[in-house]
């Protein structure tokens, strides 16, 4: 089977890019590891005009059925490995088949970044956690760590002082980014502790994390503090390995595009937060999802 | 039997619900924001500290793990 279009990502960016691609009769398939991603997890979205208010779930639920009336192939739950050329066409690879198509839609987003410290990984879920709002009560009156001081470190201490006994809040530069007036009221809590320029290097245990190893930057004095749970807070990272040898990436590993969604291969498309341009919106990805499906569809007219 | 351990502020707690209902599968919705004796069941059972935990006839899946959970309540 060779598609006319494959779209990879089920945000709003790829879910918008499917919509027009399936309007304007591509042969179309939407490979996705789940509808959404970051936009799940926002509670209130109040910027999506037609709509004055809408949680991330609605709001990725009705673009999705919204998807599905159109005539369009979808796989869920599954995730892209590889893409590559093959002939003239592109090569897709998932888990467990490999799919052909003309032109590609990379439209995959951001997940949350990691530390990459021992015992991330291997604590994760046990201890370590990359969503305060979910896992928050889970730490009744436990001691816990929020690395990252930004406005989503901030975020996640507001969801966990509602609970936990004690939270430290350690950040890798020289001052707390988050607002002040967040920060104000997380200290008027008495709950919750403040350090700058620190690094963390190791997260300990045996069957649920137990402590965190940190190096106090200005005197490299390192420190291991008892904890229960470790929040992960230091922001978003795009995920393009498998798309690797087809396009560029900037300093952040963003996609490279130009203002009409080409990367540097012709043919392979990208769109949404996975690129390198500068606003990250839901507004402005399903505007790029679309713009990235008519481009694809004016390439395949004149290939 | 089926036994939802949840958060009421998890989006993917929401979505395996929202799944579950949507299939007509009927289930034992527990708050372990709440039901402190659950949390601790839910992290002895699972050995994680997450949400959301689905218990399917005593089978236990972290995350809403959709293939697996399709697989056991024999959904196609």
């Amino acid at each position: 089977m060779l598609y006319d279009l494959i779209i990879i990502g089920g945000g709003p960016a790829g879910i918008t890019a499917g919509i027009y691609a399936a309007r304007k009769k591509l042969k179309t398939l939407l490979i996705t590891k789940e509808w959404g991603g970051q936009v799940i997890k926002a509670t209130e979205i109040e910027n999506w005009p037609g709509t004055k208010k809408i949680s991330g779930m609605d709001l990725i639920k009705q673009m999705a059925e919204h998807l599905k009336q159109f005539e369009i192939e979808i796989k869920e739950n599954k995730e892209v490995i590889d893409l590559d050329k093959k002939g003239d066409n592109f090569s897709i690879r998932d888990n467990d088949q490999e799919y052909e198509t003309k032109a590609v839609v990379i439209a995959t987003g951001k997940i949350p970044r990691t530390l990459n410290i021992p015992g991330e990984e291997e604590f994760k879920g046990k201890g370590v956690s990359f969503c305060a709002t979910c896992d928050a009560p889970l730490f009744k009156d436990k001691e816990v760590v929020v690395v990252g001081g930004g406005n989503a470190g901030f975020a996640a201490a507001i969801d966990l002082v509602k609970y936990a006994k004690k939270i430290y809040i350690l950040e890798f530069l020289e001052e707390m980014r988050g607002d002040a007036v967040t920060k104000e009221k997380l200290a008027q809590t008495g709950k919750v502790g403040f350090s700058v320029n620190v690094a963390v290097k190791e997260i300990k245990g045996k069957k649920f994390v137990e402590s965190l190893v940190y190096e106090d930057r200005r005197t490299s004095k390192d420190t291991e503090l008892k904890i229960d749970g470790l929040f992960i807070a230091i922001g978003m990272m795009p995920k393009v390995g498998f798309a690797q040898k087809l396009v560029k990436l900037n300093k952040s590993g963003e996609i490279v595009i130009d203002k009409d969604n080409y990367t540097k291969t012709p043919g392979v498309f990208a769109a949404g937060d996975i690129t390198d341009i500068k606003y990250e919106q839901i507004v402005i990805a399903a505007g790029e999802g679309a713009k990235a499906a008519l481009a694809a569809t004016e390439y395949l007219k004149n290939k | 039997m089926v036994r939802v351990f949840s958060t009421p502020t998890c989006p993917y707690c929401v979505a395996l619900k929202g799944f579950l209902k949507e299939h007509n599968i009927e289930f034992e919705d527990i708050d372990v924001s709440q039901n402190m004796e659950a949390q601790k069941e839910m992290i002895d059972k699972s050995g994680q500290y997450g949400v959301p935990v689905i218990d399917i006839d005593g089978e236990i899946i972290v995350g809403f793990n959709q293939d697996r959970i399709k697989q056991l309540l024999k959904l196609t």
